[in-house]
């Protein structure tokens, strides 16, 4: 488990990331979301210790983190960079085996990572002959390539087709099942897809942290209700319940004293009913409502 | 599940890295090949035009001039001047003047008007033939004349003898001595030059192309520094060895044995001090890599370097013995100077001793304050850094 403990980091008179703490937990993936210069960068980079923090410390497992434990982490940094004229497949090798791997198992890796991402053909090619997409999943494998102990992805996903993205996802779940994994994005639905934990940061400061299935449970019980033909405006005179929106024959209500089983109910008796179904809020909302 | 653990000779697959990018280099390839045909080549023509043992013919009308010919051939200054005289015999006056206007001789000697001899040539005769025949007629011709007059020629001559000898003798060979330091002192700076350019190029490559963030993430900062410096190093001193081996061994083969022996220490000394100079500045050059953040910095991040190459480089060839001498011991600036004095003159041991302990020191001292420059310098991106940012960085 990555502990980041009230991290800050100033550049000049700017405080770039103020006292932020949360944890990265094994085993499930942690989203980073954040506006643009929100400190996200800076955080991933304070972790790696490619920077220094100004304030705060960043532990493993309870202990100081190490220089030693730092690189077994998987990096994929906001800038991407690997050799631009060297053959994918030696450079794959060649973070392998800078990571203590033989030659034999740093090439059987690579291997195994080149067939994941359908580029075994072009292994011999060097990397700015190849798809900025493909770039991408080399500058992935690279993180991947010494089977690390956590993963620090920045932005692993911007630029990709849906369906690189799904290759990608799939290679994640595999690879990084058991590990601590954090990655930003500003993807938002994607994270929502992927994510079991979310940090929040805005302008530097922690602003939510926590289970995404909390953070969304955060508001009211919020449901949503379509009469079939009638209007949905009598439940503005419903006890126990604030309607947050109406249109027509939906409304969109927060539960407040009554149950499901009560909504359910007084809709039936104003009418047929189309659908009564719980409103999971999307991160989108949740997003704006908190850097507010 | 995670398996890794950080390699420990790190720096050694850096430098593997460094090398093999390298060797695989058509330029890299073409230009040692380039430099080592050179080499070979200039030794080979220095001693064919240096006109060792070179052969005079001469035209000869009569056999007593024949036998002065052979007379100057066995003679002293032929045997200094490596130089060897034929007599060609030919009818007459005339025909050795054909002889030599169809330059089938390079002088004729004919019996002159007077009783004596007469030296003729097409434009101009060669020093060494005027001397040696003069020699060899008027030695001839005593001898005869005192054996007519029933003289002791040994008797006469007794005691007219001189022979000259200096207190201080300047070695053999000058010229090519002086040859040989000129081209140990520029191939000095062109290797430092190109593999210090190297080392700096690949820094800041990397920088650029920001593979350095994954990098850091993954092995030491130093440990990178360490890869380059070793791989660089083996390259430049392969290649300078490279070159010195082609050169002696053009030698050899046209027979310079002797002058290689002459020179062979001041070469090992060579060695010694490149490698010795170029770990010395290597850690320079990858700091000032590190400095610019596109490769477009790298002239001007590593003008100082360059400037401490060229500096000593004029003061020798501009300034005297003393400042030589001086600049020779100055640390660093002796790895080009002090072979260049070894190869021409006798250095006393005490001054070598200066040369390599104060390098060995500077080069410590040197690699020390890069390496912390360089861990601080590395991942700033961006934008290009002075020196004095730099040292202000690596006093946090």
């Amino acid at each position: 488990m990555i502990d980041v403990r009230n991290l800050s980091r100033q550049f000049g008179d700017h405080l770039a990331v103020d006292d932020v703490s949360f944890s990265v937990r094994p085993g499930r993936m942690t989203g980073f979301v954040g506006a643009n210069g929100a400190g996200k960068t800076t955080t991933m980079r304070m972790i790696m210790g490619v920077l220094a923090p100004t304030a705060g410390e960043v532990r493993w497992n309870g202990e100081p983190i190490t220089a030693d434990t730092r690189r077994t982490f998987g990096y994929m940094p906001e800038e991407r960079g690997l050799y631009p004229r060297m053959k994918i497949r030696d450079q794959l090798v060649y973070f392998a085996r800078l990571h203590g791997f033989s030659r034999t198992d740093a090439s059987s890796r690579a291997d195994d990572l080149l067939e994941h991402f359908g580029l075994v053909d072009r292994a011999d090619d060097l990397l700015d002959e190849l798809s900025l997409g493909n770039q991408q999943r080399i500058q992935i494998a690279a993180a991947l390539i010494h089977r690390p102990s956590a993963l620090v992805l920045d932005e692993p996903f911007s630029g990709l087709d849906p369906l690189a993205v799904d290759a990608m996802v799939d290679l994640l779940r595999r690879e990084a099942k058991d590990l601590p994994l954090l990655f930003s994005s500003h993807q938002l639905d994607l994270v929502e897809r992927l994510c079991d934990d979310l940090v929040i940061l805005s302008g530097g400061r922690l602003v939510a942290y926590g289970p995404v299935d909390e953070l969304r449970g955060q508001g009211a019980e919020r449901y949503r209700v379509v009469m079939d033909g009638s209007d949905a405006a009598w439940l503005r005179d419903v006890r126990g319940l604030e309607v947050r929106d109406v249109d027509g024959a939906t409304a969109l209500v927060d539960l407040d004293g009554i149950s499901p089983t009560d909504l359910t109910r007084a809709a039936l008796d104003h009418g047929p009913v189309v659908e009564v179904s719980r409103a999971r809020q999307p991160l989108s909302e949740i997003f704006r409502e908190v850097i507010r | 599940m995670s398996t890794s653990t950080p390699a420990r000779g790190a720096w050694r697959l850096v430098a593997e890295r460094e090398i093999t990018t390298r060797v695989r280099e058509k330029a890299f390839l073409i230009g040692v090949a380039v430099t080592v045909v050179l080499v070979a080549g200039a030794v080979v023509a220095a001693s064919l035009l240096s006109g060792r043992s070179s052969t005079e013919d001469i035209a000869v009308v009569g056999p007593e001039a024949a036998a002065i010919v052979q007379s100057a051939d066995d003679g002293p200054i032929a045997q200094g001047g490596d130089t060897s005289f034929e007599a060609v015999e030919v009818a007459s006056l005339t025909e050795a003047e054909r002889a030599l206007q169809d330059e089938r001789v390079d002088a004729a000697l004919v019996p002159g008007d007077d009783g004596g001899f007469r030296i003729i040539g097409l434009s101009s005769v060669d020093s060494t033939t005027e001397q040696a025949l003069t020699a060899a007629v008027s030695q001839t011709v005593l001898q005869a004349n005192a054996a007519a007059q029933d003289v002791d020629l040994d008797a006469l001559s007794a005691g007219t003898t001189t022979t000259t000898s200096v207190l201080e003798k300047s070695p053999e060979n000058e010229g090519a001595r002086t040859a040989v330091a000129t081209v140990m002192v520029i191939l000095f700076l062109l290797t430092v030059m190109i593999f210090g350019l190297q080392i700096a190029q690949s820094v800041t490559q990397e920088k650029e192309s920001r593979v350095v963030e994954i990098l850091a993430a993954a092995v030491p900062i130093r440990a990178l520094l360490w890869g380059k410096i070793a791989g660089n190093t083996v390259l430049a001193l392969g290649q300078v060895v490279l070159v010195v081996v082609a050169g002696v061994g053009a030698a050899l083969a046209v027979g310079e044995l002797p002058f290689v022996r002459d020179v062979g220490w001041s070469l090992v000394w060579f060695l010694v001090l490149f490698l010795l100079g170029f770990v010395a500045m290597a850690t320079l050059w990858a700091v000032a890599g590190s400095l610019a953040s596109r490769v477009q910095d790298i002239n001007s991040t590593t003008l100082p370097i360059q400037g401490l190459l060229f500096v000593p480089y004029f003061a020798v060839f501009a300034g005297n013995d003393s400042l030589t001498e001086v600049v020779s011991m100055v640390p660093i600036a002796a790895t080009m100077v002090m072979p260049m004095r070894l190869a021409t003159e006798t250095v006393p041991a005490w001054q070598l001793g200066v040369a390599i302990g104060g390098t060995i020191l500077a080069a410590v001292l040197l690699v020390r304050l890069g390496v912390r420059i360089y861990e601080r310098s590395l991942l700033r991106t961006g934008t290009k850094l002075g020196y004095r940012e730099a040292l202000s960085l690596a006093a946090d």
